[in-house]
């Protein structure tokens, strides 16, 4: 089971709103490389691992992605609070007010809702530990490209703190994919699928 | 482990010697050394100066003063990469060593805060006065600095 922190894992203090800002950033809440996907991917996947460092290592870092679901929300909620009308409208903001008001809603910046078809659990160890490191790679991508996009010294400090996160992550995920195929054949390490022949 | 390189630096990991072939192969983290201080590799990002890869080489400068919650919160984010290191290094004893004494720090830290700022988790309220789990603010509100 989960239980809460009444914190966050990292500050996040955004002085001045900024609507435009947030429709960029909102795409790490519900967009296809978001922390939400994110979480569902590791804490799905990890029911069917056979190894215990792998089982730990899903539980960990889905619950940590969890965490980064709350500081996007954070970030969301500030860039969006005391928003005036002519703000939305110069931010090119109006298209999400309309639909969510300065609530904070699971979409990709395109406007596309959360869908989990955004991420992948396959059943398969060495298959769902490529998916997780090629996901941290696209989710350090999206980071860069919110750094690209932002004016906002506040905002930027905590995106490059969720950035650096993903790239421990794909460390992690690089030697937990190693630990796995050493307990393969190591004369086919495609032989069988541990998750399911045992 | 058969290895190929043993005189690794803080920035290089380990390769299996004679790796089977079509498998991506990530180089081994060999240590949890050097570290960084806690409160640094909050704002880092990691604990681990090794892994510190930061996007155009701009890092976060670290706070002129720190707060309560964010030593807090300091000793908490090592807890987490120190588990994340163990999940993968399980038999590295002296990171075990580091992480127990990383745990009860943040067991006392987060003690002496809840009693004077309220509670961190439910659990916290075992001897409060009354059910503080309410007290502004939440975490993702707006807080001035200071």
């Amino acid at each position: 089971m989960f239980m809460y922190q009444k914190k966050l894992q990292y500050p996040v203090r955004i002085k001045n709103p900024n609507p435009a800002l947030a429709k960029a950033i909102i795409t790490q809440y519900g967009g296809p490389d978001g922390e939400l996907g994110a979480s569902l991917r590791y804490l799905s996947q990890r029911f069917s691992m056979p190894y215990p460092e792998l089982k730990g290592l899903l539980t960990d870092i889905g619950t940590e992605e969890l965490g980064h679901l709350e500081m996007i929300g954070a970030i969301v909620h500030q860039l969006t609070r005391n928003m005036t009308i002519e703000q939305i409208k110069d931010g090119g903001f109006a298209d999400y007010f309309v639909d969510h008001t300065a609530g904070v809603y699971a979409t990709a910046a395109s406007g596309a809702p959360f869908n989990a078809a955004c991420f992948a659990v396959k059943g398969d160890v060495i298959a769902d530990l490529s998916e997780d490191m090629a996901a941290e790679q696209k989710a350090r991508v999206t980071y860069d490209n919110i750094l690209r996009l932002s004016d906002d010294p506040d905002v930027s400090d905590v995106i490059r703190f969720l950035r650096e996160r993903e790239i421990v992550h794909y460390q992690r995920f690089g030697e937990a994919l190693r630990l796995a195929s050493e307990k393969l054949d190591q004369k086919n390490i495609y032989a069988i699928n541990p998750a399911f022949d045992r | 482990m058969d290895t190929n390189n043993t005189e690794c630096t803080y920035k290089q990991g380990s390769l299996p010697g004679c790796s089977a072939l079509g498998l991506a192969v990530t180089p081994a983290q060999a240590s949890s050394q050097p570290a960084y201080e806690s409160g640094e590799a909050l704002s880092r990002g990691t604990l681990f100066p090794g892994l510190d890869l930061p996007f155009m080489n701009i890092v976060n400068k670290m706070p002129a003063s720190t707060t309560p919650l964010r030593e807090l919160m300091a000793l908490d984010f090592v807890c987490n990469e120190l588990a994340l290191y163990l999940d993968t290094h399980a038999d590295d004893t002296e990171a075990f060593e580091t992480y127990q004494s990383m745990l009860k720090l943040y067991e006392e830290g987060r003690n002496t805060y809840a009693s004077k700022y309220g509670p961190m988790q439910r659990s916290d309220m075992a001897y409060a006065p009354n059910f503080n789990w309410l007290n502004e603010p939440w975490p993702w509100d707006y807080v001035k600095e200071g």
